[in-house]
C-alpha cells in the first residue's frame, strides 16, 4: 500500500496527556459542574400550576443521563450499539410516543458510533475506504427508512405504535437467538475468489494486530452484494431508531471477507457517518426535543469513551448474556405493549412481569456462574 | 519496539474532526439545561410544562402545539441562539452535522494524496451531499 509507511518509534508520554484522557477529563468536570448548578436551581425553583416540579425534572435529566451511560457502557463492552437497548427498553416500558424514542433512539446510536470514531480511524482498525463506501449505499436506507417511520406515525396511530412494538419485538428475539447462536462470524475470513469490482475498488487497508504484534494486509470480495444489503440494514436502522451494528458486523465479515475487529471498527464509524443522513428528518419534523434527547447524548458520549477503555482490559463474555437476557425481557415486553395497544389483550400485571424478569434473570444467573467457572 | 502504521492523511483528519466536534457537542448539550432551567421563560418551551406532557405520552407534534405553540422548525436555533433549548437543539445539530465538514476534509485529503483517489473523494462528496440535503429538508417524502 502506498500510503502506509511505517513510522520511526515514538518517545512514550503520560498516557493521561493523550487523547481521550485530557478531554474526558474535561467533559467530567463541566458534566459535575453542570448538574450541580442544574441541582441547585431546579430545587430553588418555583413549580407553574399544572407543570412538572423543578426537582424531578432534576431527577429525569440526572436520571435519562446515568441510564444512558449504563446503556453505552454495557453497549461498548458487549460490542453492539446503544439504540439496541435503548429504544426497545423505552418502548416496552414507558408510555412516551414511539415516535420520540425511535428519534431520540437515533441519536443514541449515533453518537456512541461517533464517539469511536476518532480511536479507531487514528489507529486504522477502521476502514475510511470501506466505511464511505457503506456509507453511500447505507445513507440511502437509513433516510428512506426514517421517512417510513415518520409516515407511519402520521396516517396509522395506535395501530401503527403497535405493530412498530410487535415489529421491534420479533426482531429483538430474532437477534437474541442469534446471539446466543453465535453467528459464524469468522475472524480472519478466507478470500479465495476477488471479483474484478471489488478490485477495482481497492478498499483494503493494512491494520497493527496488537494482538499477533504484527500489521495485517486483508483482501476483500463481493461489494456489489454487501452494498444491496448495507441497504436493507440502513433501512431498518432508520425505522425503528436502531443502531444496526448488529447487521452492519456479519454483512462484512460473512459477504466482503472483512477481519472481525475490522468489522466491528467499521460499523460503529459508519454508524456516527450514516445516522447523520438519517437523523435529519426526524429533528426536521420536532421528533427530537432537545432537552429531552440532550442528556441522553452526553451519557453516550462519556459512556461510549469509558467502555472503550473498560472493553481493552476486561474479558467481556459474561455481559454478552446480561444483554441477551436484557434482550428478552424486553421482546416481552415489546410484544405485550404492542397487543396492548391493538387491542388484542389488557395490559400484563405486574406480577407477571416480575416473574418474566425473574425467570430470564435465574437462567441468566446460572449462565454467568458457569461461564465464570469454566473460566470465560 | 512497536512499530506503528502512518494511516492515510484522509483517514487522520475524517476522525478527528468527527471526534472534536462530537466532544463540543456533547459539552454544548452538558450547558443547554443549564441555561434552559435557569430562567426557564427563556426558552422556545417551557421545561417545566413540556416534560409532563412528554410523559402523558403525547405526540412530538401536540408537545409543540401544546407548549410551544407549534414547531418553530429543527434550525430553530438560528432564532433562538441564546434560548436554552435554543443552545442545546445547536449542540444536536452540529453533531449531527459532523460528517459533512470532516467527510469534505477527508475528499480533500484523497485529491491531495499522490497518485489521487478520484473514487473515494466522490463518494466522501456524494455522502455529504446527502447529510447537507438532508439537514437543509429539501429531500423529503412528506
Amino acid at each position: 500500500m502506498a500510503q502506509s509507511v511505517v513510522d520511526a518509534p515514538v518517545k512514550k508520554r503520560s498516557k493521561y496527556l493523550e487523547s481521550p484522557w485530557p478531554e474526558s477529563i474535561l467533559m467530567v468536570v463541566v458534566l459535575i459542574l453542570c448538574y450541580i448548578a442544574l441541582a441547585f436551581i431546579s430545587f430553588g425553583a418555583e413549580t407553574p400550576p399544572g407543570g412538572m416540579s423543578g426537582g424531578r425534572i432534576f431527577m429525569l435529566l440526572f436520571g435519562f443521563f446515568f441510564l444512558s451511560f449504563v446503556i453505552a457502557l454495557v453497549a461498548v463492552v458487549a460490542g453492539i450499539g446503544g439504540g439496541v437497548l435503548f429504544t426497545p427498553i423505552l418502548l416496552a416500558f414507558t408510555s412516551l410516543d414511539s415516535l420520540i424514542v425511535r428519534a431520540t433512539g437515533l441519536i443514541v446510536a449515533m453518537f456512541s458510533g461517533l464517539i469511536s470514531t476518532g480511536p479507531f480511524m487514528r489507529g486504522g482498525l477502521a476502514n475510511l475506504r470501506i466505511c464511505v463506501f457503506c456509507a453511500a449505499a447505507y445513507g440511502v436506507g437509513a433516510f428512506t427508512g426514517a421517512q417510513g417511520a415518520i409516515y407511519v406515525a402520521k396516517y396509522l396511530g395506535a395501530t401503527g405504535e403497535g405493530i412498530v412494538r410487535l415489529a421491534l419485538g420479533g426482531i429483538l428475539i430474532g437477534l437474541a437467538t442469534f446471539f446466543i447462536v453465535g453467528g459464524k462470524k469468522i475472524e480472519w475470513p478466507e478470500v479465495k475468489k476477488i471479483d474484478g469490482f471489488t478490485k477495482k475498488l481497492k478498499l483494503g487497508l493494512p491494520y497493527y494486530e496488537p494482538s499477533l504484534k504484527k500489521v495485517m494486509h486483508y483482501p476483500l470480495t463481493r461489494a456489489w452484494q454487501t452494498l444491496c444489503a448495507i441497504v436493507g440494514v440502513g433501512m431498518l436502522s432508520g425505522f425503528f431508531g436502531l443502531g444496526a451494528g448488529w447487521a452492519i458486523v456479519p454483512a462484512q465479515n460473512l459477504i466482503m471477507a472483512v477481519p472481525l475487529k475490522v468489522a466491528a471498527a467499521n460499523s460503529g464509524v459508519l454508524l456516527g457517518m450514516g445516522d447523520c443522513v438519517a437523523v435529519w428528518p426526524y429533528l426536521l419534523m420536532g421528533a427530537i426535543i432537545p432537552l429531552f434527547a440532550a442528556p441522553w447524548l452526553v451519557g453516550q458520549v462519556l459512556g461510549g469513551l469509558l467502555g472503550a477503555q473498560i472493553l481493552i482490559r476486561i474479558k467481556a463474555g459474561f455481559v454478552r448474556l446480561i444483554l441477551i437476557g436484557i434482550m428478552f425481557f424486553t421482546s416481552f415486553g415489546l410484544v405485550c405493549k404492542g397487543l396492548n395497544l391493538l387491542g388484542v389483550m389488557g395490559e400484563v400485571p405486574m406480577a407477571v412481569n416480575g416473574g418474566v424478569f425473574a425467570g430470564i434473570m435465574i437462567i441468566v444467573v446460572r449462565g454467568v456462574i458457569k461461564q465464570i467457572k469454566s473460566g470465560g | 519496539m512497536e512499530e506503528k502504521l502512518k494511516m492515510p492523511v484522509s483517514q487522520k483528519l475524517y476522525g478527528e474532526f468527527i471526534y472534536w466536534v462530537t466532544v463540543v457537542s456533547a459539552i454544548i448539550c452538558m450547558v443547554g439545561p443549564v441555561i434552559a432551567m435557569l430562567s426557564v421563560e427563556n426558552n422556545v418551551m417551557n421545561p417545566h410544562y413540556f416534560f409532563a406532557e412528554i410523559f402523558a405520552g403525547k405526540s412530538a407534534a401536540e408537545v409543540w402545539q401544546t407548549v410551544g405553540g407549534g414547531f418553530p422548525g429543527g434550525h430553530f436555533y438560528l432564532k433562538h441562539p441564546f434560548t436554552g433549548d435554543g443552545f442545546t437543539q445547536f449542540g444536536l445539530a452540529l453533531g449531527c452535522m459532523c460528517a459533512i465538514p470532516a467527510l469534505i476534509a477527508a475528499a480533500i485529503g484523497y485529491l491531495r494524496q499522490k497518485p489521487k483517489v478520484y473514487l473515494y473523494a466522490i463518494l466522501c462528496v456524494w455522502v455529504t451531499i446527502m447529510v447537507a440535503v438532508s439537514a437543509v429538508g429539501i429531500m423529503k417524502a412528506h
